[in-house]
């Protein structure tokens, strides 16, 4: 008893090492200097010495109206000692802490709040489509009786198995003939409606006793009425586990924002924005980019961390009637 | 409150017939039960008058119109459901406000916290508490129905039906989820609240006692035919058929074989009778317990004592009778021992007589001072 229990933490505990490192390598290297990244020292928070941004100190050159300033403040000293008291002051404005350097960078070097922003309106614009076309066709599917009401069912069932990566050409061929690359719509339009979503709900929906529709029906409710006064508010579990998945998914997405967005910069969301710290003409700066990828994942985390029970309660949904 | 009309109602659901066609007639303010075994069709018969199912063929009337391809929400019914179907995200209060405010409000003052501003809740406030009130859930009016117990729950699925005035309120075995106590007083309540409301009732049960004792007229129900309707006092008495007869009442009636001969003597087993009947039949004789009784002064059937049970005031007695398929249950003031042989009597003139189809046959005369 004892030693199956013990196996069965060991055995989660290791899954949850393998799961984690990539988080914590990520966490370290957007805390640590970019000489600690390549040698591989400082531990987890790197040494925290300052260091000089190499590009804000090439970017600030005295021009001549600093020097002039300079040369009369004292009077009569030599250009060398001058020039080197304005290098060693250009230092000093540069150096910063390696975490600072890397969380400031993050910000300045790409425009990470607009991605982010972009991220918020392109996830929650598709999670709302998603449950105002979801929350309907699942009532239907396991409330009401009609014509075909299977075979609809084994179609949603199919549209689970077609993978995303399969259809992409032809989603992105028909959205650049209606002339809707690089636009929101292209990042939204083609998740609007969710196999998964419509299946989680409907298999929710199953278990919603029929005299609880019955008697909303009696009370003068509509069909629109009762998915949305009567069903929706029994399915808030439901609806946050598939809000989870869905909002996970389409933050995290990077295949599809990469393919509809060419051009315009305004457009990209969080993971495009990491591209922006890859490789260029002096080399990844992996400090930026981790620090990026932090903040990129914040959201998440926090999201869950707050619907956590009620994420737990969705997927085992119990607690029901 | 309005009278409620069926004509011709059948209902069959692919190959399967659930009703056979119903005629029933319900008057203002009468408290009807429909009452049969479970897959008689009564529950369907409740959703049709409803409008939550559509009958294959049929009519159904209400306060004189005729309601096909109106939709449940504007039938102005009322329904208790047996699993009372609360709203669990709403307070009572505002489970009972639902009807109301769907009726009362428009769109624009059902939204949520726009809603509010526009007003209108004030008589719809009013007549929750007024509902509450005759039930005595005030207390109750802003928990969850998650923090009910299951009586209560039950007041307010009644709140929530009787919160508006309908043309008629439709239970269906409402009382069948409470313990048996609870279930006796709820009974009164009911029954109490339709004399105090004056409308129309139509309660479905599959419990006999319920159906005996709530209602104006009995409505019993078989294989998607109603048997028999009528007040429950000549249901008992007088049952038209015998799987009625054996519905109806507990312990169940006694059903012994007879036989009419060629002259219309009927006889059971080992006794001839003063009954006449008009010739050659295989019959059955219904006798119900309390027409039994223990004697020794010509006994009509002897048999042995097999089981007893002490009821307080009274002892219910099985006797195994040889000859008969079924035992004999009677009722006794006196107690019986297990093993004793006893002598049975009982007034002919009570026995209840079926033809080999359980139909009654009515035209069973007793003839005085004829007993063999």
């Amino acid at each position: 008893m004892m030693f199956t229990q013990a196996l069965k933490h060991l055995v989660l505990i290791l899954g949850g090492i393998v799961v984690l490192a990539p988080f914590a390598v990520m966490l370290s290297y957007s805390l640590k200097s970019p000489g600690e990244i390549e040698r591989g020292t400082g531990g987890f928070f790197g040494a925290q010495a300052p260091m000089v941004d190499a590009m804000c100190f090439a970017r600030n050159q005295p021009d001549r109206a600093a020097l002039e300033a300079a040369r009369a403040d004292p009077p009569g000293q030599s250009d060398d000692v001058i020039l080197d008291r304005l290098e060693a002051e250009r230092r000093d404005a540069c150096s910063m802490r390696p975490a600072v350097f890397n969380y400031t960078k993050a910000f300045t070097e790409a425009p990470l709040l607009r991605y982010l922003l972009n991220g918020l309106i392109v996830t929650l614009s598709i999670f709302v489509i998603q449950v105002v076309v979801a929350l309907p066709a699942a009532y239907a599917l396991a409330k009401l009786r009609f014509w075909g009401r299977d075979a609809a069912f084994a179609l949603v069932l199919f549209c689970l198995l077609i993978p995303v990566n399969a259809v992409a050409l032809p989603l992105y061929l028909g959205l650049a003939k209606l002339g809707l690359t690089n636009s929101y719509a292209a990042l939204v339009i083609p998740w609007t409606i969710s196999a998964f979503g419509i299946f989680l709900m409907r298999q929710f929906f199953m278990s919603v006793p029929d005299d609880l529709v019955d008697a909303a029906r009696m009370d003068g409710m509509g069909e629109f009425a009762i998915v949305w006064r009567v069903m929706l508010p029994t399915a808030i579990p439901a609806l946050v586990a598939f809000a989870i998945f869905s909002v996970t998914a389409h933050w995290n997405d990077y295949f599809w924002p990469r393919i509809v967005i060419t051009g315009d910069r305004d457009l990209f969301t969080p993971p495009l924005g990491l591209r922006e710290f890859q490789a260029g003409a002096d080399g990844s700066l992996y400090g930026p980019m981790m620090a990026t990828a932090t903040i990129i994942v914040i959201p998440l985390i926090a999201a869950f961390l707050l619907a956590q029970r009620r994420f737990i309660e969705g997927i085992a949904l119990s607690g029901m009637k | 409150m309005a009278t409620v009309s069926l004509k011709g109602i059948q209902k069959s659901y692919k190959d399967t017939e659930i009703l056979r066609g119903i005629d029933l007639d319900i008057g203002a303010g009468e408290f009807v039960s429909l009452v049969g075994p479970s897959g008689c069709g009564k529950s369907t018969l409740l959703r049709i008058i409803a409008g939550l199912e559509a009958p294959t063929v049929g009519d159904v009337r209400i306060g004189g119109a005729s309601v096909s391809g109106t939709r449940a929400a504007d039938r102005n019914l009322s329904m208790v459901f047996q699993s009372y179907a609360l709203y669990p995200h709403l307070t009572v209060a505002e489970n009972i406000a639902v009807p109301l405010r769907m009726r009362r409000l428009n769109r624009w003052q059902r939204l949520p916290l726009i809603g509010g501003l526009l007003g209108g809740d004030a008589s719809i406030a009013a007549d929750v508490r007024r509902a509450a009130e005759m039930l005595e859930i005030t207390p109750l009016l802003d928990r969850r129905p998650g923090q009910l117990s299951g009586g209560q729950r039950q007041r307010v699925a009644l709140g929530r039906a009787l919160v508006r005035d309908p043309a008629a309120f439709l239970l269906d075995e409402p009382l069948s989820n409470l313990d048996a106590k609870l279930r006796a007083h709820t009974r009164t309540e009911i029954t109490e609240l339709h004399r105090k409301l004056g409308a129309t009732f139509i309660y479905v049960t599959h419990d006999q006692v319920e159906a005996m004792t709530m209602s104006d007229r009995i409505a019993v129900m078989m294989g998607g035919r109603i048997l028999q309707c009528d007040t429950p006092a000549r249901i008992y008495a007088d049952p038209c058929d015998l799987r009625v007869a054996e519905f109806i009442g507990s312990p169940r009636i006694n059903v012994i074989p007879a036989e009419a001969d060629g002259a219309g003597r009927i006889a059971i087993p080992g006794c001839a009778l003063p009954l006449r009947h008009r010739g050659r039949a295989a019959l059955r004789l219904a006798l119900r317990p309390e027409t039994l009784f223990l004697t020794d002064r010509a006994p009509k059937l002897r048999g042995e004592v097999a089981h007893v049970e002490n009821m307080g005031h009274e002892f219910v007695v099985q006797v195994a009778v040889a000859g008969l398929p079924s035992r004999l249950v009677l009722r006794t003031a006196m107690p019986a021992t297990i093993g004793q042989t006893v002598s049975i009597g009982f007034d002919p003139a009570l026995a209840l007589v079926f033809d080999a189809e359980g139909r009654r046959c009515r035209d069973v005369t007793v003839c005085e001072g004829a007993a063999a």
